[in-house]
């Protein structure tokens, strides 16, 4: 489904990716683990289309489409999806009104028939329960002045109501309290078919314990130093990434 | 006077000399064309006008703007419904697309009925000649005598005392320019129909009214014109007046606007100015904060492209104590477009625990685009709470992105956010149809103006 090789990028002539492998196939679950400043981020932003990184090298191939021609909306019609880090505060647009616009968007791109405001409700109320977002929210410009947890679980809420066949989850986890964890977690979980996929990047194994993933990725200074199964982030958890070092050198 | 100024300012004294000043008003108007010769138009040198270019205006030739017939209906697209209103075409009364209030006194300032009214005897034209302002360096303003002087028709809304107009007054003032106005040097018009229009809204003590002014041209294509407005407001004790000034002129006109305000013990003024239309368009507003407690509030927005220029210059004046004032005027300009905001506040010695708030937004949409921002804090009380913000920016990447990314394409979260930051004025709109009206110009102007915008 996703295919990265060798994906150079910088920002402001600071090289940040240096040569970045990664495969992603239909129904697994990818976990990125990674210190702080590793590239995680940059890596999920390049991926949905930030024009800020300048993609040096390697390819990007989202069923063996090129995402590099492809523009942020067009990736996302493609069933790319970002759930944010930092989600944008955007005052003076509805949170509902923006998650309509966007379905209707996508739903415009695939050919399918626009969602009235009647079935766009039901949808998105049932969602909403699903991921136990408060419907004031919904009434709330987007994420403006959300707290972090509900910035987190907006953005899970909008991954629930748009589908997405790949999600790449940028620390969602972070700021949860371990209920809203749960909630996020069955979220995803929820979500999980044979024809999708997920990358999760998180800094703790917590979130694994939820969604348990196939694949287990360590990012080090823009490369991936090491995969393995889900034992790998127990190994991290306990002894950190200094033990990686040596796999930088070699890699 | 130097014989520039001769062939700028003769035009219009001949049309004053063609007319004559007879009315209620005679005197008045007779003193304005005199204040206006002495004065002149303002030079490049003049600290208020030097930014604004009436090059294009002061060279085409003035000719009065004639009454025309209007086809059947033809009003009617500019009309809200569920509101009273009178239509003037090219400045003058078209009382058959009109449907006047009841219960209030509503005239146009042609009728005869009216022209003996104390009402006129009393307030027209005492603000606009500076009069009631004592503000040192308040000056004559040459449009604004100007439109004293050589107003043909207009209205005058009366306001009993202790009366609620449950309805909005809806005043349309429609150009419909003939179609043979020569083209000049530069394409620039070398003759243009000018017309005058003048409102006055009295409202006497506690009584309430909101009226919306509605400046449009019969043809959006019509070639260039110039609308010389002025509009006086009486804002009784304890009255509470609402004012729209819709400003949608065809794109090749030229706009010069004045409006004066008088509050009154504990009056409220609430005026929303929004500017969408117009080659060269340019507001001045001066309220006056005349008696405790007054409150007034002045919104605008200001929504240009192509080589657009808007200018608002407010004077806001507390003169009394316990007064309040808040300004929120934001702007979208796209294209070459520029636009200039000058808010004086001018707080005197004895309007002690004033409350004044001023703040201009700009949102810059191309490279080219010019937003310049002067807030005047003048304060010459000690206890009062005066603040200002200006902020000149551009489209937030990020949330563009965010947008995007969500499946949005970029022209409908381009539109989205540019909505979002002028939403905070035309919210304010509560006449729903007006409010509706504002939101469907704003889309339109969007769309219009996306062209030249950002790649994506
Ligand atoms: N737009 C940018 N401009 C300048 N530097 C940037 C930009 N984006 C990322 N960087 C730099 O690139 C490096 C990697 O950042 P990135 O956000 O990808 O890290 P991360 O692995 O997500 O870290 P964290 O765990 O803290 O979220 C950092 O040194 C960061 O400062
Ligand atoms: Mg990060």
């Amino acid at each position: 489904m996703l295919r990265v090789s060798d994906l150079h990028a910088k920002v402001e002539e600071q090289e940040i990716l240096k040569g970045v492998d990664l495969e992603v196939g239909a129904g697994e679950v990818h976990a990125v683990m990674g210190p702080n400043g590793s590239g995680k981020s940059t890596l999920a932003q390049v991926l949905a289309g930030k024009e800020d990184y300048e993609i040096t090298a390697g390819s990007l191939e989202l069923d063996g489409e090129d995402l590099q021609e492809m523009a942020p909306e067009e990736r996302a019609h493609a069933g790319l999806f970002l759930a944010f880090q930092y989600p944008v505060e955007i005052p003076g647009v509805g949170n509902s009104y923006f998650l309509k616009a966007a379905v209707n968007a996508n739903r415009k791109a695939r050919g399918e028939s626009e969602l009235d405001a009647m079935d766009f409700l039901k949808l998105l109320r049932e969602r909403a329960t699903l991921v136990d977002v408060d419907e004031a929210l919904l009434r709330r410009p987007v994420n403006d002045g959300f707290s972090g947890g509900e910035k987190k679980r907006n953005e899970i809420l909008q991954m629930a109501v748009l589908e997405p066949r790949l999600a790449v989850l940028d620390e969602t986890d972070s700021g949860l309290d371990i209920d809203a964890l749960k909630t996020v977690a069955a979220g995803v979980n929820a979500l999980r078919a044979e024809n999708r996929a997920f990358v999760v990047i998180t800094h703790y194994q917590r979130l694994l314990n939820y969604i348990v993933p196939d694949h287990v990725h360590v990012l080090l200074d823009g490369r991936i130093v090491r995969s393995g199964g889900s034992e790998l982030a127990h190994e991290l958890e306990e002894k950190g990434y200094g033990g990686f070092d040596g796999a930088r050198a070699e890699a | 006077m130097t014989s520039a100024a001769d062939t700028r300012t003769g035009p219009y004294l001949e049309l004053f000399a063609g007319r004559g000043a007879g009315g209620p008003v005679g005197a008045r108007r007779q003193q304005a064309i005199e204040r206006f010769e002495a004065a002149g138009f303002p030079g490049s040198r003049d600290e208020e006008w030097r930014q604004t270019n009436l090059g294009p205006i002061l060279r085409a030739r003035p000719v009065a703007a004639s009454g025309r017939a209007l086809g059947d209906g033809g009003a009617l697209p500019f009309l809200y419904p569920d509101c009273d209103s009178m239509v003037f075409v090219n400045g003058r009364y078209a009382p058959a697309a009109s449907s006047p209030p009841e219960g209030v006194t509503a005239f146009s300032l042609a009728d005869p009925a009216g022209a003996g009214s104390e009402l006129l005897a009393e307030h027209l034209g005492a603000s606009v000649d500076g009069r009631a302002s004592c503000s040192a360096d308040a000056g004559v303003h040459p449009f604004a005598a100007l439109n004293t002087a050589l107003f043909e028709d207009g209205v005058a809304l009366g306001i009993p005392a202790g009366t609620a107009l449950e309805r909005p007054i809806q005043v349309l003032w429609l150009s419909a320019p003939s179609a043979d106005a020569a083209a000049g040097d530069n394409g620039a018009p070398a003759s243009m129909e000018v017309s005058f229009p003048r409102l006055l809204v009295v409202a006497a003590e506690n009584s309430q009214a909101s009226v919306i002014e509605t400046f449009a041209a019969a043809d959006p294509a019509a070639g260039g014109y110039f609308v010389c407005p002025a509009a006086e407001f009486v804002c009784g004790a304890g009255s509470v007046v609402r004012h729209t000034r819709l400003q949608a002129d065809a794109a090749g006109a030229f706009h010069i606007g004045f409006q004066h305000a008088r509050l009154d013990r504990a009056a409220a003024f609430d005026s929303s100015s929004l500017a969408f239309g117009g080659a060269l368009v340019r507001n001045d507003t001066v309220a006056l904060l005349d008696g405790e407690g007054a409150d007034c509030t002045l919104d605008g927005l200001y929504v240009l492209d192509g080589s657009q220029f808007t200018g608002n210059h407010m004077r806001v004046e507390h003169r009394q104590p316990h007064t309040t004032s808040h300004q929120l005027y934001k702007g979208v300009l796209d294209g070459q477009a520029r636009s200039v905001f000058n808010g004086r506040i001018y707080v005197h010695q004895a309007a002690q625990k004033t409350d004044a708030k001023q703040t201009n937004r700009n949102l810059l949409l191309s490279k080219a685009a010019l937003a310049n921002s002067n807030p005047q804090l003048e304060i010459f009380a000690d206890d009062v709470r005066c603040t200002h913000g200006s902020t000149i920016g551009r489209l937030d990447e990020d949330a563009l992105f965010y947008l995007r990314a969500r499946g949005i394409g970029f022209e409908e979260a381009h539109g989205m956010l540019v909505h979002a930051f002028a939403r905070e004025v035309t919210d304010k709109a509560t006449f729903e149809p007006l409010r509706r009206d504002l939101e469907a110009r704003l889309f339109a102007s969007l769309n219009g103006g996306r062209s030249n915008g950002q790649g994506g």
